[in-house]
């Protein structure tokens, strides 16, 4: 399964609610799979998906709030893992498509088949952490979590290659007030 | 010690609506800092990219945030700055403590420190130098364009050389 159909995987049960996807290929795939006002397509500031959501998680605590996030990013920024582990939103799902790659910059090694990041996540509180690489442990793990306590890592192993679809089209501007009123 | 200010100037914010205080600790600011822990109202981030990423966050939630870090810690976080507060106008408000003001000043600091009023001028982003008399006039010109919806900086200058 490649990250665009895993993403597709994920819609079909998140639906309408709030995602923060981070830069490059995972935006552009979100964009081209389910272009929604509830999506914040975070196209700079390459890490800091996790961090977005958590600020947003922490101050809608009645909200399910979904990353979006790749190996290349948050080993970017692991020490989101520790702020998120430490200020324990119990509405924050961390996804994490990972393929060991850069893809979007031509598929440079992240490391991350060497370095388990679902074990730095555990040693960082994250409440329950799940490794997955198929459409029925998508399903079935986005089934569970409704019920269960966050921070939640699931990390979802994909397989390299890529259907470059179209850039976002949507401006920065609108892409954060439509976030805004749809939240 | 002309530094208490500080301690005015959090609940002088707070009391004016900004509800999150997220950054990297720095001595300059440590009385600031020190009364917002107090009042159980500081998240202190890894790095001040993260501290920017989790503000921006609050603010999609409609929530007023400001950042604090050392100029050092804004320096490393040019980028971010660029490609997130300013690409998506996020109104955000730094305090950035200003190491190196001194020409006396640690080492480290020295360089990262001149060249300060030349990033903000760099970024196009507005500042102010904050001190223990002129704190709360630029505090209402910093909650005034907060309410513009822009960024801004409030930068407090390390006065002493300990």
């Amino acid at each position: 399964m490649i990250r665009k159909e895993a993403i597709e995987v994920c819609l079909g049960e998140i639906k309408n609610k709030p995602i923060i996807s981070a830069n490059g290929f995972i935006s552009r795939d979100l964009f081209n799979v389910k272009d929604k006002k509830t999506n914040f397509y975070m196209i700079g500031s390459m890490g800091l998906a996790s961090s977005i959501g958590l600020g947003i998680a922490l101050k809608k605590p009645r909200k399910k709030i979904f990353v979006f996030d790749g190996d290349g990013n948050i080993l970017m920024n692991l020490g989101s893992l520790a702020t998120i582990g430490k200020t324990k939103p119990k509405n924050l799902i961390h996804i994490i498509f990972d393929n060991s790659i850069h893809e979007s910059t031509g598929s440079q090694p992240t490391g991350s088949d060497l370095i388990p990041i679902e074990k730095i996540a555990k040693a960082s509180n994250y409440q329950y952490i799940f490794k997955i690489s198929t459409r029925m442990e998508i399903l079935k793990i986005l089934k569970k979590i409704k019920k269960i306590p966050g921070p939640i890592l699931i990390l979802i192993k994909i397989d390299k290659g890529n259907s470059i679809g179209d850039r976002i089209s949507r401006t920065p501007k609108n892409i954060k007030e439509e976030f805004m009123k749809n939240i | 010690m002309t530094q208490e200010f500080q301690k005015q100037m959090f609940n002088f914010l707070e009391k004016k609506g900004i509800k999150n205080f997220i950054g990297v600790p720095d001595s300059t600011l440590k009385n600031f800092i020190k009364e917002g822990i107090r009042k159980k109202k500081i998240i202190i981030a890894t790095r001040e990219e993260e501290a920017i990423g989790i503000s921006a966050g609050m603010l999609l939630a409609d929530s007023k945030s400001l950042v604090f870090m050392q100029n050092a810690g804004f320096a490393n976080s040019l980028s971010t700055i660029t490609s997130l507060i300013q690409l998506y106008q996020f109104p955000l408000i730094f305090l950035i403590g200003w190491r190196g003001y001194k020409k006396n000043d640690a080492p480290e600091h020295t360089k990262i420190g001149k060249i300060q009023p030349e990033l903000l001028k760099s970024l196009k982003l507005k500042s102010k130098i904050v001190n223990h008399q002129n704190w709360e006039k630029n505090c209402e010109w910093a909650l005034t364009e907060n309410k513009l919806g822009n960024s801004c900086a409030l930068i407090i200058p390390r006065e002493f050389v300990d």
